[in-house]
């Protein structure tokens, strides 16, 4: 009788789970695979989708299956219903030099006949960091979040709240100096780097940016424009200022000037300049009127009396966004569908930063249909 | 200003660059084909001149010709006049509406039919908002590669704006003298997507097909990618070019099969032939060379590839071929298909925008500063030779070696001292930089090394030629800034400029 519980058992587990994980890829590429839960598996982590909502079951069994997209693009699928809410993720390769990139696209059904409240979570590793658009881990953008639809996020009290890139080890700082100026984040493409503090409302606090330049040797080529709330703006060419390679820092008499409780900092590229990349390596956050001397700032020896110490890009640097978990609150109207699209970095890839990108999803689908029918 | 349809006055001679019988074609045959393509009435890939072919039918041979992409591609045009008769307001009573519009669509179907363009033509202008609506809609259902729209009323503009807002298709705008001023044109000829064409040059509505076209072109290119060892296909972002990677040693291991036939022995005295002066190959460099070009027709036909980028000089450095592949290259890129050197896929597509675009061949360039003199210098060992087009005559050219290797046969083009020249170069698919300069002279090897084409530039608008952004920039005859920023413009690729002023500061 126990035996035949087992078995019974066994058997219920096999229909609920479906068919075997699936792999997936473009032609050359290394693959991506889905695994029996649905989980979305890259070299990065993994991605789970769930669903939550007023009335429904918290899981449901899911079915996966491998398909053909446009009936030639391999694809991974996995089914599942939840009460009055059918889910289906799908994922493929899209051949995107050099690496390609997966592409997960989710579908909610309302199948019961009314409107349905839910919340769509996206499951990520612990490490990752959300920004606006993309999220990250190691710095590396690792997840794309669809065009025009807020997720909800959990704040921390500070962070950076942009598309910058951590670039760890990047600057050559020729001084003995913080540690903190061997790393920046980076605005490629002419993000502007963007944190945020929690501080009191109103309250006044002394700011200091620090900088060293490892690139250009030569002033003139990335002057950026400091904007430090309750600050006026300052103009920063670290190799007009320190040199290539030397490690310089910027006061900055700031405070919560429109009392919303939060004190920003950004560094954007100046117009017109030639590299319109902004760099940055460190802030500190003192008490307002201590006028830090910024030789010893520059040399670290005034990080403990710091309100809030940054090496940005660095290893205590985070978002703003807590990590672990993506959600979009939604609803769906009664017998009506939601489709979500991300974008995945697959082995060797990362996802584009914010910026114009001509990706769309129908030229994804066009650009692996073509690669697939030419193969050989 | 790019001439767009160049017509000589006569036929060019001597032909300097070989062409090509292709099919066995009758001497008399061959002469009226190019004839028409010199005289600008068609262009296609039949009508290129291409490189001498085995005087026997040879079952192998390969067209080199059609390796260039011949795209479809779908334009829609209209007409948007409002009701008659006009009274006051632009363009005024006296405007002959029936007249310039019989101008125009004639012009419009020549230039369609020049550039293989299938065009869709609205048959009557569009006068009130529900034909508008129709247009909008006959739009969304073709899905045309671009839209035309000549306008011929001054309150016209604001269905221009919409298409340019709500099409998804990209836009060119013809605006007579007449139908316009200057507050229509400033905000939506600056917007993306959209080329506006307030004129009575009707050439430069023609450059604006020319841009729907070449950016057509690269979608229908596969690039082979040549290097490493890895073997797959990818797609580059807004391009949309196939990019086949193939491990690097399939080039060489099929040129070792590659037999000395008739094509190449062709080859190698054709290209010897016309050649200003021969200074280092020999006839062996010179079948070497000939052989490198008939691997390469072998293996873009094998990989269904209308271009090439590739390592060849980590092939030359491993010793794994007899002869860089510079000979070659020449004479592709004077064919318009695209060969680009050392990988460098992005010099490649830079390559391929002058070829598709300007309709000529360039060279990928190792920039040096000439500091004493404040000049640019643009050196590299493989240049097209048929610079001022690809149907124009060739400029004069010394058969030299691979200057770096001392091996096999390369070129030094002697480009036109005096002459406007621009600098092109795609850094990723999103981002182009794009300089112009005036050439100074051709400099020589000895007493400079480096490589065999090699010409010095007086910078335009760059104050320090220390200052000249890029590497591998494409060098290209002709000032091109306008239609190149504009193709940018249309298809949403941010132009960048190198710096005008100096930056002087400290140096570590």
């Amino acid at each position: 009788m126990l035996h035949a519980c087992r078995l019974g058992a066994l058997v219920l587990l096999v229909a609920v789970r479906g068919s075997a994980e699936v792999a997936f890829t473009s032609p050359g590429l290394v693959p991506s695979r889905m695994d029996d839960q649905g989980c979305l598996v890259e070299d990065w982590g993994l991605i789970s989708v769930k669903l939550a909502g007023t009335g429904l079951p918290p899981t449901a069994p899911v079915a996966v299956q491998e398909i053909k997209l446009d009936g030639r693009i391999p694809a991974a699928q996995a089914q599942s219903q939840q009460g009055n809410v059918g889910l289906t993720v799908t994922a493929f390769r899209a051949p995107v030099w050099p690496a390609g990139l997966d592409v997960l696209t989710v579908r909610l059904a309302e199948t019961g006949g009314q409107e349905t409240p839910v919340q769509l979570s996206l499951v990520l590793p612990e490490t990752t960091q959300a920004g606006s658009q993309t999220v990250s881990i190691a710095g590396r953008p690792v997840l794309g979040l669809p065009a025009g639809l807020a997720p909800a996020r959990t704040m921390r009290e500070w962070g950076w709240a942009d598309e910058a890139m951590a670039l760890p080890g990047w600057a050559r700082p020729a001084v003995e100096c913080d540690p903190a100026f061997r790393n920046i984040r980076a605005g490629i493409g002419g993000v502007p780097i963007t944190y945020r503090f929690k501080v009191e409302p109103k309250e006044k606090v002394d700011v200091v940016l620090g900088f060293c330049e490892s690139y250009w040797a030569q002033a003139g080529q990335r002057p950026v424009i400091c904007q430090v709330e309750g600050a006026p703006a300052q103009e920063v060419d670290a190799v007009a200022r320190w040199g290539q390679h030397q490690p310089g820092a910027v006061l900055f008499t700031a405070g919560d000037a429109n009392g919303d409780g939060m004190l920003e900092v950004a560094v954007l590229p100046k117009p017109g300049a030639p590299d319109q990349n902004p760099i940055l390596n460190a802030i500190w956050l003192f008490p307002a009127g201590t006028r830090p001397n910024l030789n010893q700032v520059i040399a670290g020896k005034l990080n403990a009396a710091a309100l809030r110490y940054v090496a940005v890009g660095g290893t205590n640097d985070q978002s703003l966004v807590a990590g672990g978990q993506v959600e979009f609150p939604l609803k769906l109207p009664a017998g009506g569908a939601r489709e979500l699209t991300f974008l995945v970095a697959c082995r060797g890839s990362s996802v584009p930063q914010a910026g114009p990108s001509a990706w769309t999803l129908e030229k994804l689908r066009q650009s692996a249909a073509a690669v697939w029918r030419d193969w050989r | 200003m790019k001439a767009v349809t160049p017509v000589p006055v006569s036929f060019p001679k001597p032909m300097q660059t070989p062409h090509a019988c292709c099919g066995c074609l009758s001497r008399r045959h061959c002469l009226k084909l190019i004839s028409t393509a010199a005289a600008g009435l068609a262009f296609s890939g039949e009508l290129f001149p291409a490189l001498a072919k085995s005087r026997k039918a040879d079952p192998d041979y390969v067209d080199p010709t059609r390796f260039r992409p011949r795209p479809k591609v779908c334009l829609d045009a209209a007409i948007l006049q409002m009701p008659r008769p006009y009274w006051l307001g632009w363009p005024g009573t006296t405007y002959n509406l029936d007249q310039r519009q019989k101008e125009y669509r004639s012009l419009l179907r020549e230039s369609c039919r020049r550039l293989a363009i299938q065009l869709h033509e609205e048959d009557k202008p569009i006068e009130t908002e529900s034909e508008f609506a129709s247009f909008i809609k006959g739009i969304g259902e073709r899905k045309p590669d671009g839209l035309l729209v000549i306008l011929q009323h001054m309150n016209c503009w604001g269905w221009a704006n919409r298409l340019a807002n709500e099409a998804s298709v990209p836009l060119v705008v013809f605006a007579p003298i007449g139908t316009s001023f200057t507050g229509h044109v400033a905000g939506l000829s600056r917007q993306r997507g959209v080329y506006v064409v307030s004129s009575l040059e009707w050439p430069a509505v023609e450059e604006g097909l020319h841009m729907i076209r070449a950016k057509r072109m690269f979608e229908e290119t596969r690039v082979l990618w040549i290097q490493g060892k890895d073997r797959n296909e990818t797609v580059l972002e807004r391009l949309g070019t196939k990019v086949r990677a193939i491990p690097r040693d399939t080039f060489n291991q099929l040129f070792d099969r590659m037999p000395v036939n008739e094509e190449v022995k062709d080859v190698a005295s054709t290209f010897r032939r016309h050649a200003k002066r021969v200074v280092e190959p020999t006839w062996q460099d010179s079948l070497n060379s000939g052989r490198t070009y008939t691997t390469a027709k072998r293996l873009m036909t094998d990989e269904q590839a209308n271009a090439i980028s590739m390592d060849c000089l980590g092939m030359v450095n491993a010793k794994l071929i007899p002869t860089p592949p510079c000979g070659a290259w020449t004479m592709f890129q004077d064919m318009g298909v695209t060969c680009g050197c050392e990988a460098d896929l992005f010099g490649a597509t830079s390559l391929m925008l002058t070829s598709y675009l300007l309709d000529r061949p360039g060279y990928m360039n190792d920039p040096v500063a000439e500091t004493v003199k404040n000049r640019l210098i643009a050196a590299h060992c493989v240049s097209g030779s048929r610079i001022a087009g690809f149907d124009q005559k060739p400029a004069p050219y010394i058969l030299r070696s691979h200057s770096e290797s001392g091996l096999g046969v390369s070129v030094q083009v002697l480009w036109p001292v005096g002459a406007v020249v621009s600098l092109i170069r795609f850094q990723n698919p999103n981002e182009l930089i794009i300089d112009t300069g005036i050439v100074e002279r051709n400099i020589d090897t000895p007493p400079a090394g480096g490589c065999r084409t090699s010409v010095e530039i007086k910078m335009n608008d760059v104050e320090d030629c220390r200052d000249v952004l890029g590497f591998h920039q494409v060098v290209t005859l002709g000032n091109h800034r306008r239609i190149v920023e504009a193709f940018c413009q249309m298809y949403g690729i941010t132009v960048i400029h190198s710096p005008e002023h100096s930056v002087r500061g400290k140096v570590a």
